[in-house]
């Protein structure tokens, strides 16, 4: 890893980072705060009154503890969308962005391996990624605990967010990898927003149950299940084993793309 | 010794765009001047040497070591002005040439601060709001700062007001005199007329014509014999248009017209077109 370079795209990062992260904070204080029993009653009534709606984003069977409580109304669509469309804009940003611009000329008219320069990208991506979730535990367990002391099992928080970090660090290869491949931004942006979204697009039909709950497996969302990883279930963990293996396939791939392709800058 | 060596290389983009069989070789210490049309393959060559891009056919090494393969190596001792200068506009240019240098892993700043100085380059602002002449001054203290041993330079002189271009043409004397060995694509003739030892003329990917400056002059250069009515109107003549009087006959001056570097590049390339 190139230091230097760290240093300059963790600092182009943490203006994006700041943003979600403030989008995020307001969206996880807001849920926790409606663990209060009289506000989840008002969240039935939305399930009673649009079922399928809330199904899509998972927000069903709120359970009665805190964890399962935050599993249905955030781990069904803001913790997996928002930090999805920082990963989509970074992953670009780090590498197609400077090859269409010609900035990548910069960077590789210099005694730096291009392996170097790869690794150092992929680490500020992943650190921007591992940095949002992490953020996003410490404010869950510190709302829950001002709010609600001594309901949230922390435990059952690890598990959940663990999970949740190997959903995104998947992502972030994916989007990586079709930034690394094409030399346009429009094309690296195309393919992994398209993909990606078209994903949570199958998910949100999946959800909504019936003959599209076959749908489930067109998906790799399927793979993080936040209630079996609650229940501790074994297959869940699978699911978990296969994101975190195809995000090291996909950081392979784009090392290996990167180190081998022709750079028009 | 053989400092960058060019040997068959190609690259086809198709239509007739990219090198075909380029081969040249420049001798350390020599000052190498690359001329062409636009799109004749002067930047794709160029990419090449620099280790962007892999040679479909051929091959190009610098100090021995070929180009794509041990391109860190290579660029340990190479300096490199882009003919498309791209930063990363939301640095200034100070921020830039600091991230650069730490980027290369170099600490001293001697060098970096006297060509500042050289080139009267406040690089305090944005580069998104710089001129093309900040950002290529910009690009000619990132190229030499690390003081290297090879430079390649893609239109170096671009964008540069008149006084600048004499700064950077002394700069290249000096370089030239310090023994580095240089690469330049140019649009200016004077430029390369003046610090070139050769000059290669490329023209839709193939080598038009190759030879130091003089040579080139002198191969398209053209003689007349004229021949007077008396010897002491054709010293006259002789004098007035220096021409030089044939020994055999006295009577008949000989003149020769010399072309200069730009009228030979008209001709490659310039009366085809008509």
């Amino acid at each position: 890893m190139n230091f230097p370079l760290y240093k300059k795209e963790m600092k182009g990062s943490w203006k994006l980072l700041v943003i979600f992260a403030g989008i995020l904070a307001m969206y996880i204080c807001v849920i926790v705060s409606m663990f209060d029993p009289e506000l989840a009653q008002a969240m039935a009534q939305f399930e009673e009154l649009m079922p399928q709606v809330m199904a899509a984003v998972g927000m069903t069977n709120p359970g009665d503890t805190l964890a399962s409580f935050l599993s249905a109304y955030l781990y069904g669509m803001i913790l997996l969308v928002f930090p999805m469309v920082y990963t989509i804009i970074r992953a670009n940003g780090l590498v197609a962005k400077y090859v269409e611009q010609g900035s990548m000329a910069q960077l590789l008219s210099a005694p730096v391996k291009r392996q170097r320069i790869v690794l150092t990208q992929l680490a500020a991506l992943f650190s921007g990624v591992v940095l949002l979730v992490a953020f996003c535990t410490a404010l869950e367990y510190l709302s829950a605990q001002l709010m609600f002391p001594g309901k949230l099992d922390l435990s059952q928080l690890l598990s959940l967010n663990g999970g949740l970090l190997a959903l995104h660090l998947f992502m972030a290869g994916f989007c990586f990898l079709c930034s690394c491949i094409f030399n346009e931004s429009k094309y690296a942006l195309g393919v992994s927003a398209g993909v990606l979204s078209v994903s949570y697009l199958l998910q949100m039909l999946a959800n909504m149950g019936g003959r599209l709950e076959n749908l489930k497996y067109a998906t790799f969302f399927t793979l993080f299940n936040p209630n079996g990883l609650l229940e501790g279930s074994g297959s869940a963990w699978g699911g978990i084993g296969v994101l975190l293996a195809l995000a090291l396939l996909c950081s392979s791939l784009s090392i290996l793309v990167f180190c081998k392709k022709d750079m028009p800058v | 010794m053989e400092m960058i060596a060019v040997n068959h290389l190609t690259r086809d983009y198709g239509g007739g765009k990219g090198v075909f069989q380029v081969s040249f070789s420049i001798a350390q210490g020599e000052v190498f001047g690359f001329l062409g049309p636009n799109g004749a393959g002067k930047t794709t060559t160029i990419r090449h040497l620099m280790g962007f891009l892999k040679p479909e056919g051929g091959s190009c090494s610098i100090n021995g070591l070929d180009c794509w393969k041990n391109a860190p190596e290579i660029q340990k001792s190479l300096g490199y002005i882009p003919g498309e200068i791209a930063f990363f506009p939301e640095m200034t240019g100070l921020e830039y040439l600091n991230f650069l240098r730490s980027y290369r892993g170099l600490s001293d700043t001697t060098r970096m601060k006297e060509l500042m100085e050289r080139f009267e380059l406040d690089a305090r602002g944005k580069i998104r709001k710089m001129s093309k002449g900040m950002k290529q001054k910009i690009g000619i203290v990132a190229a030499f700062m690390h003081d290297p041993q090879v430079l390649i330079l893609d239109e170096p002189t671009s964008g540069l007001d008149p006084l600048m271009q004499n700064r950077f043409t002394q700069l290249i004397q000096e370089e030239k005199e310090r023994g580095k060995t240089i690469f330049m694509s140019s649009h200016i003739f004077e430029e390369v007329e003046k610090t070139c030892h050769r000059i290669c003329m490329i023209k839709d990917g193939k080598i038009a014509a190759l030879d130091d400056p003089q040579t080139l002059s002198a191969l398209h250069s053209r003689s007349y014999t004229v021949t007077l009515p008396e010897e002491a109107a054709a010293l006259s003549f002789a004098r007035d248009f220096q021409g030089t009087v044939e020994p055999q006959n006295p009577r008949q001056v000989r003149l020769t017209a010399r072309k200069t570097l730009e009228e030979i590049f008209l001709h490659y390339y310039g009366e085809e077109e008509k």
